[in-house]
C-alpha cells in the first residue's frame, strides 16, 4: 500500500518527463527592468482518438498564456499562425519545428498533448528552451476533463518556478463576498476567477472573509445567528465553528502568522470599536486598543510583531502600527481624510489600503515607515478592499468601474489590471490565500 | 497509456480527483457542529469577567405599528458621524417620552451607513450610531436593559441608490419594538 501510495503522489503532482536542460537564469524578478521573456504556447494536440469536446486544446493553452503574461515577466507570442499548421506542431525536441518558432522570436516553447478518455483527461506539457532547443521540464498529468484548468495552472507554476526560482500564484484562491441584495456570502474561486463556490449559504449577511495561514481555514462574520458573531469554517471538512459571539460587533478577523491567535474588532456594550486578540484553543482574550475612537480592520506583520490597523483618533479614519508586545502605536497615513482597510504586504516592508479621494476611493501603498506613498488605481470607479497574493507581487481589490462591484486583480505596482469575476450580485472584499501549494509536503 | 497497468491507472486517478478536489468539493457540505457558544464565558481570564455574550432569540422584533410610528421615526447622521443631529434628538424625544409610558416595550436600535467607505469600518461606525441612540434614550431615563443594539453597516440600505439623495437616507438609526 505504502509503495502505491508513494507512487500516486508523484502522479498527482505530475510525472516528471526526462529532460536534459541544464540549471540556467531565465528571468530575474528581483530586477525593476527585466524584459520579458518571449515564450510561445501553441493549442495543445489532442493524441488521442477522442475528439476534444470540451475545448481542452485552446482552453489549456489559453490559462497557460494568461497565467504566464500576468505574472508579468513573459511575452506571450501570437502562436496561431504556426500552430495551424499540422507539420509545425511537433510535441517533443526531435519533432519541434524549431526554425519556425525561432523566426518569430520564440525564447522559450510550451507544447502540449493529451487524450480523452470518457471523464478522464491525460496531458503531457513540455517546456522547452527554444534557443538550445533542449526540453527544460515535462510533466504527465492524469485526472479528469474538469481538472483541465487545474491542470495548466500547475503547469503555469512548473514554468515560473523553473525559470524564475520562485513559487507563483497560479494555484492560489481567492475568497470574497457576493452581495445579492439583502443577503451576502463568502464565496473562494482561483485567483483568475475560475471556479467560484459558494462556502457559506446562511441566507444571511455575512461578510470579512480571512485564510487562515495553512489555507484549510476561512474565518468570517456572519448574522446567521442574529448577532454579528465570528465563526471559523475548516474548507475540507465542512465544519463550522462560532469563537466569539460577544454583544456588538464581532468583525475584522486576522490570523497570526504562527495561526494560534486571531486579531480581531469587539465593541463590547458602549459601542466603542477595540482590536482584541483571541486565543483560538483557551478563546482568551487580550485588548490591544484602548481609547475614544473608533479602532478596526487588524492586519499582521508578517514577522507576528506588528499589527496594522485603522483608526479615527485623529479625527477620522487613518491607518495606525501597533507594536503588540509593547502596545506602541505610531501613524503612517497622513494623505486624505480616510484611509481604511490596510494589509501588510508579505514581504515585510509595505501596506496597501483604500482611500477616499473627493466622491472616490483608490488603492495606495505605502511604506511600513511611512514613505514611498504610491497611488495604484486612478479614476475608475470605487476601488477597496486591498488583499496582497501570497508572494507580494500583486494585489486583488474591488472596483465599482463598470458599474458594479467585481473583483480585479493588478501587479503590485497597479500594473495590469484585470476583471476576474462576472455574473451575478456586487463582488466584494477578497481575500488571496496562502500559498496551497502542497507539493513537498 | 498502454505502459501502465489497468488496475494502477485507476487508483492513481481516482486519488488525483480525490485529492486535488478535496478542499473545494467539501466546502459545500453542509455545516456540522456549532461548537460550545459560551467558551469565552467559561474562561477564567480576570479581565474578562465583564465581557457579555450576545443573546440571540427571544421575541420577534416588530415594526412600529401606525399609530406608534410618529414615536419610532428614523433618525439621520452626517456622513462619517455619529454625533446626535438637532432633529434627530427631537425625534428621540418623543421615542423617550412613549418608552417612558410603555414600560413593558424593549426597542431595537438599528444601525446604519452609506454605501460609501469601507464595509468594515461601516459596521463600526453603525455601531457607534446605534449607541449614540442608546445612550441617548437612557439618559431620558430608559432604562438600558429594554435597549438592544445591532449594526448593519452598509449591508442594508433603504435606498439602493448612488447618489447623495440615497446616502442621506442610508445614514441612520431605525427602531424595532417587542
Amino acid at each position: 500500500m505504502k509503495k502505491v501510495y508513494c507512487l500516486l503522489l508523484i502522479a498527482l503532482f505530475g510525472v516528471a518527463l526526462p529532460a536534459t536542460g541544464a540549471a540556467k537564469v531565465y528571468i530575474d524578478i528581483s530586477s525593476p527592468f527585466a524584459t520579458r521573456l518571449p515564450i510561445a504556447i501553441p493549442n495543445f494536440k489532442n493524441t488521442g482518438t477522442r475528439p476534444d469536446s470540451d475545448t481542452i486544446s485552446t482552453k489549456m493553452a489559453a490559462v497557460i498564456s494568461q497565467d504566464l503574461d500576468m505574472s508579468g515577466f513573459f511575452r506571450v507570442l501570437d502562436a496561431s499562425a504556426i500552430s495551424q499548421d499540422p507539420a509545425a506542431s511537433g510535441l517533443t525536441a526531435s519533432t519541434v519545428k524549431w526554425d519556425a518558432w525561432t523566426m518569430i522570436g520564440t525564447e522559450a516553447l510550451v507544447t502540449g498533448g493529451f487524450s480523452v478518455s470518457g471523464s478522464n483527461l491525460v496531458v503531457e506539457i513540455r517546456l522547452f528552451d527554444a534557443v538550445q532547443r533542449q526540453l527544460i521540464v515535462g510533466k504527465r498529468y492524469s485526472g479528469k476533463v474538469s481538472d483541465s484548468r487545474l491542470i495548466a495552472h500547475k503547469f503555469s507554476n512548473e514554468v515560473f518556478k523553473i525559470l524564475s526560482g520562485e513559487e507563483s500564484i497560479f494555484e492560489t484562491k481567492i475568497a470574497f463576498v457576493k452581495n445579492m441584495g439583502g443577503s451576502s456570502d463568502i464565496y473562494i474561486m482561483d485567483f483568475d476567477g475560475a471556479h467560484p463556490e459558494i462556502i457559506t449559504a446562511y441566507n444571511s449577511i455575512t461578510l470579512c472573509p480571512a485564510w487562515s495561514r495553512d489555507g484549510q481555514k476561512i474565518a468570517f462574520t456572519s448574522y446567521k445567528d442574529e448577532n454579528p458573531d465570528l465563526y471559523i469554517k475548516d474548507i475540507s471538512t465542512g465544519k463550522t465553528e462560532r469563537i466569539s459571539h460577544k454583544k456588538g460587533i464581532n468583525i475584522t478577523p486576522s490570523w497570526s502568522p504562527d495561526g494560534k491567535k486571531i486579531a480581531l474588532t469587539l465593541s463590547l456594550n458602549n459601542g466603542n470599536s477595540e482590536i482584541y486578540l483571541l486565543d483560538i484553543s483557551s478563546r482568551e482574550l487580550e485588548r490591544l486598543t484602548d481609547d475614544w475612537a473608533t479602532d478596526v480592520s487588524p492586519s499582521w506583520s508578517p514577522d507576528g510583531r506588528e499589527i496594522a490597523f485603522v483608526s479615527s483618533r485623529s479625527g477620522n479614519p487613518q491607518i495606525y502600527i501597533m507594536e503588540v508586545q509593547s502596545k506602541k502605536v505610531r501613524r503612517i497615513t497622513f494623505e486624505g481624510s480616510y484611509n481604511t482597510s490596510p494589509d501588510w504586504s508579505p514581504r515585510g516592508n509595505k501596506i496597501v489600503y483604500a482611500g477616499q479621494q473627493g466622491s472616490t476611493f483608490n488603492i495606495f501603498t505605502i511604506s511600513t515607515d511611512g514613505t514611498q506613498f504610491q497611488q495604484l488605481t486612478h479614476n475608475q470607479g470605487r476601488n477597496e478592499n486591498p488583499s496582497w497574493s501570497p508572494d507580494g507581487r500583486f494585489i486583488a481589490f474591488s472596483s465599482s468601474r463598470t458599474g458594479k462591484k467585481e473583483i480585479y486583480i493588478m501587479r503590485a505596482d497597479g500594473a495590469g489590471q484585470k476583471k476576474i469575476t462576472s455574473g451575478g450580485g456586487e463582488k466584494t472584499s477578497p481575500a488571496w490565500s496562502p500559498s496551497l501549494n502542497k507539493q513537498g509536503n | 497509456m498502454k505502459r501502465y497497468s489497468q488496475p494502477i491507472l485507476i487508483i492513481l486517478l481516482i486519488f488525483c480527483v480525490a485529492v486535488s478536489f478535496s478542499c473545494t468539493k467539501k466546502g459545500v457540505k453542509k455545516d456540522t457542529g456549532i461548537t460550545d457558544e459560551n467558551a469565552a464565558a467559561q474562561s477564567k481570564k480576570p479581565g474578562e469577567e465583564g465581557l457579555e455574550e450576545a443573546q440571540a432569540g427571544g421575541p420577534k422584533w416588530n415594526e412600529a405599528t401606525a399609530e406608534m410610528a410618529a414615536c419610532f421615526k428614523d433618525i439621520y447622521f452626517n456622513y462619517d458621524q455619529f454625533v446626535l443631529s438637532p432633529e434627530g434628538k427631537t425625534a428621540l424625544n418623543k421615542m423617550g417620552e412613549w418608552l417612558l409610558k410603555n414600560r413593558s416595550t424593549q426597542v431595537l436600535v438599528e444601525g446604519h451607513c452609506d454605501e460609501r467607505g469601507t464595509a468594515e469600518y461601516n459596521l463600526a461606525l453603525s455601531e457607534r450610531r446605534a449607541h449614540s441612540a442608546k445612550k441617548y434614550l437612557a439618559d431620558l431615563g430608559v432604562s438600558a436593559d429594554r435597549i438592544s443594539t445591532i449594526s448593519y453597516g452598509e449591508e442594508r440600505p433603504v435606498d439602493p441608490g448612488h447618489a447623495e439623495s440615497a446616502w442621506a437616507k442610508n445614514r441612520r438609526c431605525h427602531f424595532l419594538y417587542r
